[in-house]
């Protein structure tokens, strides 16, 4: 049996623990909130714009634009969202396990450092990591997007694709992969879109069907409607990704400090227990001596 | 029949209501919207769009985007929009002199960081048009 001092001092040591945990906790939640009502404010915005590319798809070739067209997929681009730290849960390693299932060959590109720890130290081909801040600005995304974009024209890599924790609510965040480019399935796409927006029904809208007009004409709306949309699109998954990393922290420390919550009640329970054994133990010595005597 | 006019951006949906008319700053000029308009696909310039619903008339500023004409549907996706009541005259020039201000003083900035920058000032120059037109 442990001595009594001991158990004092275990109980003191789960204390600043449980203190450390709370206080992330709170932290965590704070900035869950934010991160939470940025994804969702973002929300709309992607959904019309994915509705605007859906009206689009039904009227222009494949052809007229680098970002439709399929081709033979020889390098996969992957841009992998993690976290900058840990202490939030099985977030990362679920995402690790989704890098690990891919067999076919793929440059990464990664924003978080945790990811970019991992992608080095299993020697995967890391093209380059991005930082982002805790709020997220839409030009440190746009960075990232605009490299990526640029290696998909030059045929360094045939698709980009995301693979980041998919924020459903506060327990639950998914990892997922998202393809974002080739756009050579656009109705699948604007289906994802209206999903995480919570919208089930992916039925045709009530379309005119006069000739759309493109002003001043179709090539120029797109050229500058899909690079737009690509940038658009990566920021609303790294915002979806911040809001996942939160949720699952506070989870995560809030799962710690109950565990210590509990630990200390079965802690506190054994030490009474062990003070009133050595008291016992005392009296007992104090009335055998005087027997004695 | 009336028209459902959406402006949408980023951080908010910025109006969402039935009108009877609207004019969109493209980038081709102002076009005016009725009810039966034909499909139409355009870039929306920065610059002042006019909603008429009844005898009313609001004016928006809106920042560069997208708009999309779908049936009875007006769609517009802007980086930026805000109504006239919104516009704080005062804040925007201070904002906007800011902006300025940094633009001149940073010497190598950061491509994206200055192009946010310029953005915003051409915005700020819009909002400030909006509001003084009727002087």
């Amino acid at each position: 049996m442990p001595s009594t001092r001991d158990i004092r001092r275990r109980i003191k040591s789960v204390k600043n623990t449980r203190q450390i945990t709370k206080a992330m906790e709170l932290v965590a939640a704070s900035k869950m909130k934010k991160a939470q009502q940025a994804a969702l404010a973002g929300r709309p915005y992607t959904q019309l714009m994915a509705s605007m590319l859906a009206t689009l798809a039904h009227r222009v070739e494949e052809s007229q634009h680098p970002f439709l067209a399929e081709r033979p997929v020889r390098t996969r681009g992957i841009l992998l969202v993690t976290t900058d730290k840990g202490l939030c849960g099985p977030l990362n390693a679920n995402l690790f396990k989704l890098v690990t299932d891919i067999k076919t060959p793929v440059k990464f590109y990664v924003v978080g450092r945790k990811g970019a720890q991992f992608i080095s130290r299993t020697k995967r081909d890391m093209v380059a990591d991005f930082p982002v801040s805790d709020r997220v600005a839409f030009t440190e995304v746009k960075v990232a997007a605009e490299f990526m974009v640029k290696h998909f024209l030059e045929g360094i890599i045939d698709t980009i694709e995301v693979i980041y924790p998919r924020f459903r609510n506060t327990l639950v965040q998914e990892p997922t992969v998202r393809p974002v480019l080739p756009l050579a399935n656009l109705q699948e796409f604007v289906a994802h879109v209206k999903a995480d927006a919570g919208h089930s029904q992916t039925g045709t809208r009530a379309s005119d069907t006069r000739e759309l007009l493109f002003e001043p004409n179709a090539q120029e709306v797109l050229e500058a409607l899909l690079p737009f949309y690509v940038n658009r699109h990566l920021y609303q998954l790294v915002l979806s990704a911040k809001a996942s990393e939160h949720s699952a922290r506070m989870v995560a420390m809030k799962t710690a400090k109950d565990n210590a919550t509990k630990l200390l009640g079965d802690l506190t329970l054994e030490y009474n227990k062990a003070r009133q054994a050595a008291i016992t133990q005392e009296i007992l010595e104090i009335a055998a001596s005087s027997f004695a005597a | 029949m009336p028209l459902t006019l959406e402006i949408v951006t980023p951080e908010a949906k910025v109006y969402s209501d039935t009108i009877d008319s609207v004019v969109i700053p493209t980038m081709e000029g102002e076009v005016g919207i009725l009810p039966g308009h034909i499909p139409l696909l355009t870039k929306v310039a920065n610059g002042e769009l006019r909603v008429t619903k009844g005898a009313q008339t609001l004016h928006l500023a809106v920042g560069g985007g997208f708009a999309e004409i779908d049936g009875d549907k007006v769609s517009v996706l802007a980086e930026r929009a805000i109504t006239e009541e919104q516009i704080d005259e005062k804040a925007v020039e201070d904002a906007m002199k800011r902006a300025e201000q940094s633009m001149r003083d940073a010497k190598d900035m950061d491509p994206n960081e200055f192009e946010h920058l310029q953005s915003m000032v051409r915005f700020a120059g819009v909002q400030l048009a909006v509001k003084r037109r009727r002087r």
